[in-house]
């Protein structure tokens, strides 16, 4: 259906759940949302497939709680709003603490990402010659699997609520992932991978995947350092430094400051699901998250990231603020509901505006709080040369192969992929099997380099859990390199 | 239920490829979801979605190409758009370098062995009642969440390589109450799943939460890294267990060098005698699938027998490029692990094990090391310590880091009865998952290398 078509239907069903009584009400039409994904393993494509929804999502603020229906049907419009007045009326039934979204003027706008080149346009031929090439270029006699992954995504919606906003969003993300496995001497797996990077400038269609600088570049190195992994000692137990390299220092940071400075989190709403924070609504403007070199955005004004998308599913436009400033926790990632249950229960006025950080990943889906870009801004200590020549006994560490998350998000554990041992400033040798552990307040409080701009990129994240019904949102991290003191890495047996 | 203009429409695309000698498979997936959500003692989501889903994956020589559609099938036209989008795909595809199994439905079924009409139109109020009645009845002054996802999953599968028609419809439901002290952020939790209406009752979590709140009066207690003892509940043992499998019994991973199991094989014991496991689509504990969705007949299948490796499990493209035969396990599955000797009372198994943990739950398990088996995942609900059977103290949030080889080898008990835990997620479409699993098992050397200084 055509956007306009839409505007009469939903407008008066806008209309009618507003004279029902309710408090707010808002609605998307997905047009298209879709998405492609394209696997090559060992040379052969084993997935070709493509998907593509389009429907409705309404939601109804009624006695401080909220109702949603959705329906994939274009008839079904006026069913859809009766459907999610009644649901918010069931979900008034049992309030304690009833939701408010404030009162904000409309907004009409609209967001489109920037391409140069849409990957839907690209045909599939093309693509899948693309990824063949990549294919071989993984190549090497040591290397026993080679995957090439490749998801795209497209999606164009309009938005409307109760207060005049009407913005129209047309978004386009583009994920590529290689990955190499060897056995080692061992008989363990080992394996070097390289994610689709942006560096937070310039355009993201299908030349951003074609881009050597941001991907396929590093194939050669990741066959370098896979091999070396095969003979490599395992990375003993024991107390040093780490320095994270961006590729895992943006989970790092997505796990352990991303999801426990969600508002929603913080406030109780995660907890059947995803778990709380040890963040409270006192910490604001007085915890020490960490040292004076951790300084965290949200958004940061990038231009090219799977979490820039102009407005959020409120129609809030994006808003580039300060998290954590000098080590001093500022604010976190707020949508309108939860800011103005915050500063009821707070008592005052922690939160001035929403940070633009409601979304959701699906018509059929209804919005909460989700990171956006949440972005640790680059330091004055050089590059990675220059920390690794300071830093006297420690690991560099890269991706992630496992990651595990205490449910307040106090306490961590990773596994990377590899290691490089640095012995007094210099790089020494490759180690295998690291993994490392932490409790996230002592952890930031020991970062004590953070690279410089030429070391910073943006990861992208395809992947994030969160909700119920739960939902996979797509996030960005702008992140340098970074170098944390006294940690525990390596296992005990 | 499913009605005659999807039914004809597929079959009609269908009859019409296959007389053009296309070789697609069909699957139409339907679901009425519906969710409510609790935080802070209140509804914070009431949601219900009406969803249909059709895959279409066509198979050209060694060519594959997949297309999704959501949207109502009005006709065989919405049917055919999917087939044309399919059939481009695989015709623009790559070749494999090997001959691709085509999915195919291996024989008729109509199953509705599992549903209830009542739970599928539940009306959401009764559900707003039932959280009411907890959050009333337990806990003054303590937080209320949860969440309660209830609908029915419709599925419809067709191919052109025969007639077969297999069609499932059930109902299912997954409830879970959290309960939260504000300031010192412990928190228990109480799950219950069923398939009708009225599985869920307010009682039984009331009477959770009643045995555990004394014991939550007291301090928490710091666990010391080192080894120890460990009681795990039946939802911390299904997640062990699906982990074991899935990163050791997965034939990819098996054929790859990649699993946890493959310096032994099929016949070789890896685990405690004490471990039987079976995927059983007949336990009413489970999900039940008669089929699974690549068109499999599902039946008893042996996994584990007394810690000897019974079967890996093969999807049908690992089948196909490795020259095995595939196993009907694309979709959801019925892992049913055998029951112990142990007493009926956990504590009761551990009355002369002197300082024991008890781990109900286990929160954000990964696997950092899946050839050596080694997963790592942290206690949050409901766990505490228990001295010479008597539960003591509440444990703040501690970390276990160990092999499946070790907690699944060294067994000390294991209950005598069986609880089923529901392992569906709402990510994706409905699919329910349950497994059903002794309602307890005490390991011991179980090694926590973290413990936090809060709950
Ligand atoms: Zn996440």
């Amino acid at each position: 259906m055509k956007y306009d078509e839409l505007d009469g239907p939903v407008g008066k069903g806008i209309a009618g759940v507003m004279d029902a009584g309710a408090g707010y009400c808002d609605a998307r039409y997905y047009a298209e949302d879709g998405s492609e994904t394209l696997v090559m393993y060992d040379g052969n494509l084993e997935s070709n497939s493509s998907s593509f929804e389009s429907g409705l999502g309404v939601r109804v603020l009624y006695g401080g709680a909220w109702g949603f229906a959705a329906t994939s049907r274009g008839s079904d419009v006026a069913q859809a709003f009766d459907k999610a007045l009644a649901n918010a009326k069931t979900a008034a039934m049992l309030v304690s603490v009833p939701l408010d979204m404030g009162v904000r003027p409309g907004v009409k706008g609209s967001y489109s990402s920037p391409v140069q080149k849409d990957p839907f346009d690209v045909p599939l031929q093309e693509k899948l010659g693309f990824l063949a090439s990549m294919d071989e270029r993984l190549k090497a006699d040591f290397v026993q699997r080679r995957v090439v992954f490749l998801y795209l995504q497209r999606m164009r919606n309009r938005f409307w609520n109760s207060e005049g906003s009407i913005i129209d969003r047309n978004l386009v993300n583009c994920f590529a992932n290689a990955i190499i496995m060897a056995q080692d001497s061992d008989g363990q797996m080992q394996r070097r991978s390289k994610s689709l990077h942006t560096t937070g400038t310039g355009t993201r269609g299908w030349e951003m995947v074609t881009d050597p600088d941001l991907w396929s570049g590093r194939f050669e190195g990741m066959k370098e350092e896979l091999s070396q992994l095969l003979s490599a000692p395992e990375l003993a137990f024991g107390r040093r430094s780490v320095i994270l390299l961006p590729g895992q220092g943006h989970l790092q940071v997505h796990e352990t400051i991303g999801h426990p400075l969600e508002l929603d989190r913080i406030l109780g709403y995660e907890l059947s699901f995803a778990g709380g924070s040890f963040v409270t609504l006192d910490s604001f403007g007085k915890l020490r998250y960490g040292s004076d070199k951790l300084s965290v955005s949200a958004y940061g004004s990038i231009e090219n990231s799977p979490g820039t998308f102009g407005f959020d599913d409120e129609g809030t436009p994006e808003r580039d603020y300060l998290l954590i400033d000098k080590g001093l926790l500022v604010n976190c990632l707020t949508s309108r509901a939860m800011i103005s249950e915050a500063n009821q229960a707070a008592g005052r006025r922690v939160f001035e505006s929403s940070g633009g950080a409601s979304r959701s990943t699906a018509f059929h889906k209804a919005p909460i709080d989700r990171m956006t870009n949440v972005n640790v801004l680059p330091g004055g200590d050089g590059t990675l040369e220059d920390i690794v020549a300071t830093t006297e006994d420690g690991v560099i560490l890269d991706n992630p192969t496992s990651w595990s998350i205490g449910s307040n998000r106090e306490h961590f554990h990773f596994g990377c992929e590899i290691a490089w041992e640095v012995k007094g400033g210099k790089v020494t040798r490759v180690l295998k099997n690291p993994t490392y552990r932490g409790h996230t307040l002592d952890f930031y409080s020991k970062l004590s380099a953070v690279g410089d701009r030429s070391t910073w990129v943006v990861e992208q994240v395809p992947n994030c859990g969160k909700g119920e019904p739960n939902q996979v949102m797509e996030i960005g991290h702008g992140v340098p390199v970074m170098r944390f003191d006294d940690v525990i890495a390596g296992e005990e047996r | 239920m499913l009605d005659e203009t999807t039914r004809d429409a597929i079959l009609r695309v269908r009859d019409e490829a296959a007389d053009k000698g296309i070789d697609a498979f069909f699957v139409m997936h339907r679901e009425k979801s519906h969710l409510m959500r609790i935080g802070n003692n209140s509804v914070s989501l009431n949601t219900s979605v009406d969803l249909t889903r059709l895959d279409v994956e066509v198979i050209d020589g060694r060519r594959e190409g997949s297309y999704t559609v959501m949207g109502d099938i009005t006709g065989p036209e919405s049917v055919r758009s999917a087939l044309d989008a399919a059939v481009e795909k695989a015709s623009l595809s790559a070749p494999k370098d090997y001959d691709p199994i085509s999915p195919a439905v291996q024989g008729n079924a109509e199953e509705m062995l599992q549903y209830d009409e009542a739970l599928e139109e539940m009306d959401s109020r009764d559900k707003a009642v039932v959280y009411r009645e907890i959050i009333e009845g337990s806990g003054k002054g303590l937080n209320h969440s949860g969440s309660w996802s209830s609908g029915s999953t419709e599925v419809l599968l067709a191919c052109t390589g025969n007639g077969n028609l297999a069609w499932r419809i059930g109902t299912d439901q997954q409830f879970s109450c959290v309960l939260k002290h504000p300031k010192e952020k412990w928190e228990l939790a109480s799950f219950q799943t069923g398939w009708r209406a009225g599985d869920v009752k307010a009682g039984a979590t009331l009477a959770a939460f009643d045995r555990l709140l004394p014991v939550y009066e007291k301090p928490g207690f710091r666990v010391e890294p080192g080894e120890y003892t460990v009681i795990f509940g039946s939802q911390a043992l299904a997640e062990i267990v699906g982990m074991a499998l899935g990163t050791g019994f997965g034939g990819r991973g098996y054929e790859e060098g990649m699993n946890w199991t493959c310096g032994s094989g099929v016949g070789d014991r890896i685990l405690s005698e004490k471990v039987t496991l079976v995927d059983d689509p007949d336990d009413n504990d489970t999900f039940r699938f008669g089929f699974d969705m690549a068109g499999m007949t599902r039946s008893r299948f042996p996994l584990v027998e007394r810690g000897v490796m019974k079967s890996l499990l093969y999807d049908l493209a690992t089948a196909a490029r490795y020259g095995r035969r595939p196993t009907p396990h694309h979709g959801s599955v019925s892992v049913v692990m055998a029951p112990g000797d142990g007493p009926e009372c956990p504590l009761e198994a551990v009355k002369k094990m002197g300082r024991v943990l008890f781990i109900p739950a286990l929160h954000y398990t990964h696997i950092p090391n899946r050839s050596k088996g080694i997963f790592t995942g942290s206690s949050r609900f409901s766990a505490v310590l228990v001295e010479d059977g008597e539960m003591v103290r509440p444990i703040f949030s501690s970390r276990i880091t160990d092999t499946f080889q070790n907690v699944l080898g060294n067994i000390a008990a294991l209950a005598p009865w069986r609880a089923s835990v529901n392992g569906s997620s709402t990510y994706g479409r409905r699919m329910p998952e349950a497994a059903s699993v002794p309602g307890y098992m005490v390991s011991t050397g179980v090694r926590i290398s973290d413990c936090a200084e809060s709950f």
